[in-house]
């Protein structure tokens, strides 16, 4: 359905913020993609909309049912953004026009991109919400955003997005302003509705417990590469590259104090700072003569995909 | 066991709303509700909960930005709601506050070694190079930064300068309120690892408030769960890991943990 074939996003001063991503999603697909700022995954998602900033150079393919669409197609991109792919923020709040009731906000694609008439918009409004679980989904209709919760708002935006049945839904870091019990709540909601409308979905989160909570293939992104890919409990009960498995070391789990947590050394560099083979080379431990000028190709692990110099080594 | 640095004792802090009802009496929202706990030199208590449970109002009592409506709050055996505005002043350089954001908490116009002198000059010393050359290197950045401005450091190296600040005095209480929850995951643990090896050199109390209980976890050695400004369960965080006694921390421990294996 949705794919990415050497998808790159170059910047004005000629540096590569994805470097020649790979990705196909299918129908009801939960892909999560992790890495921390600077990794690239919210250029990789704004760039499958269409919506890279002016300034930067998106190159390679992005496919809708195999049908790759130019950069520059303004329109078929809109159609694409009506249709196929929808998104939601982190922040919801910013999202929403403080002025327009939430049933109105609603309304607008369906009467906009479906040609419903003001009556059907409404009722089709109500629905979505209903999907969305919110408490009282009639009343929400006539109210504005600042008088909903932050959770209520997210639903809202899911509703927004879900209007026009897109075939991917994009969510980037959407439960990162949310309190624990409401974040829950809100992964449980889009693990349920990729599973009843068959929808793809690629989550976005610096969050590791809420990646495994929602998605059932995980992708490890750094400095704009993919570093490692898999299923994502294999991924991250056994993982292969240095930097998946520093990230997860450096990760605080649920255990009494008794030691330092082991971290990675140095801090994420800047894009023109990065190395032109491992894009991790210079703060991994394992490092090889070979990491900091040739970038090692995706290959095969036994949980799924890393970009190792290390994998070939040991066999 | 020795006398703690900080003893909350039954305090609660009360705002009042906006009247909804000409008639009626104005609503009470009670942020704080009768929370007590005591925190000794060289240890760590964790206070969790969502936004509202009152863990943000319970740190500005502590530092004596806000009074509360009924309770006592000692700082070395000193009610610091009751000294007057001159001994406060004083009584500051001893405990010292961590924000979330330090880009927010550092003039932008200033350079780092002016802010982190802030508190000295507030004690009225002024010869603070010498110090703050101190504090740089202790947490882990070199003297020469302090010729730095804000925007030439990255999140990581921030927070640093604002526990630089935050130090420079000696205190022997700390306050960390969210400090690590803006930083990515890496940045993270070295900050923590900071805040724990600077509590092994100078023995500092801290007291931790946080969202997460995967980093209050390995962090602390007490815990307080909050909701609605009331304590819902206290005590050491290997017990309450093991066996929450309340829904809501189970909902934070599903909340924190990696569903696999």
């Amino acid at each position: 359905m949705i794919a990415l074939r050497g998808l790159c996003v170059r910047t004005g001063t000629g540096h590569l913020a994805v470097r020649d991503v790979d990705l196909t999603i299918q129908a009801g697909q939960r892909l999560g993609v992790v890495g921390e700022s600077g990794s690239g995954k919210t250029m990789l998602a704004l760039s499958m909309m269409g919506m890279v900033p002016d300034g930067l150079q998106v190159e390679g393919q992005v496919l809708v049912d195999g049908h790759s669409i130019a950069a520059e197609d303004e329109r078929a991109w809109r159609s694409h953004r009506a249709r196929s792919v929808a998104m939601i923020f982190q922040e919801p709040m910013a999202a929403l026009n403080p002025l327009v009731r939430v049933g109105d906000t609603i309304a607008e694609p369906l009467r906009r991109h479906l040609g419903l008439s003001r009556r059907d918009a409404r009722a089709r409004a109500l629905n979505l919400l209903e999907e969305t679980g919110i408490p009282q989904a009639r009343r929400r209709l006539d109210q504005y955003p600042h008088e909903l919760s932050g959770g209520q708002r997210q639903r809202v935006l899911i509703a927004l997005a879900l209007a026009c049945d897109p075939q991917l839904l994009i969510a980037d870091e959407p439960t990162t302003a949310l309190d624990a019990q409401v974040a829950l709540r809100i992964t449980d909601l889009l693990v349920r509705l990729s599973q009843e409308r068959r929808m793809g979905l690629l989550f976005i989160s610096h969050d590791l417990a809420a990646v495994s909570r929602t998605t059932s293939d995980i992708m490890v992104m750094y400095g704009g590469d993919v570093v490692e890919r898999g299923r994502t409990a294999s991924v991250l009960s056994a993982p292969e590259h240095p930097y998946t498995r520093g990230l997860l070391a450096a990760r605080p789990s649920l255990m009494t104090r008794s030691r330092r947590l082991p971290t990675i050394p140095g801090t994420v560099p800047q894009l023109n700072a990065l190395a032109a083979g491992c894009r991790f080379a210079g703060r991994c431990a394992r490092e090889l003569p070979i990491c900091a000028s040739r970038r090692p190709p995706l290959s095969p692990t036994e949980t799924g995909q890393a970009a190792c110099h290390l994998l070939g080594a040991q066999a | 066991m020795s006398d703690p640095v900080l003893s909350v004792q039954a305090v609660t802090r009360r705002y009042g709303l906006p009247r909804r009802n000409l008639f009626a009496a104005a609503p009470v929202l009670t942020a704080v509700d009768n929370v007590s706990f005591d925190l000794a030199a060289g240890q760590t208590l964790g206070v969790v909960g969502e936004s509202g449970s009152g863990k943000s109002t319970l740190a500005r009592m502590v530092m004596g930005f806000e009074r509360p409506d009924s309770g006592r709050i000692l700082f070395q055996g000193q009610d610091i709601h009751r000294l007057a505005t001159g001994d406060l002043q004083q009584a500051r350089r001893r405990f010292q506050m961590v924000f979330q954001d330090p880009f927010g908490s550092l003039d932008p116009r200033r350079r780092v070694g002016w802010s982190i002198a802030e508190p000295l000059r507030a004690m009225g010393e002024t010869d603070t190079d010498a110090q703050v050359a101190e504090a740089l290197e202790q947490v882990g950045l070199r003297a020469g930064h302090a010729r730095s401005f804000p925007h030439e450091f990255s999140g990581g190296q921030r927070q640093r300068i604002a526990i630089a600040r935050a130090i420079i005095t000696r205190p022997a209480l700390l306050v960390a309120d969210e400090a690590v929850s803006a930083l990515d995951v890496s940045v993270q643990a070295q900050i923590l690892n900071l805040l724990m090896d600077i509590q092994d050199d100078l023995g500092l109390a801290i007291l931790f408030i946080s969202h997460d209980l995967a980093v209050v976890s390995c962090v602390c050695d007490t815990l307080l769960v909050m909701q609605g400004g009331q304590v819902l369960e206290s005590g050491e965080v290997s017990g309450i890991l093991q066996d929450p006694g309340h829904d809501y921390t189970r909902t934070l421990l599903s909340a924190a943990r990696l569903g696999v294996s």
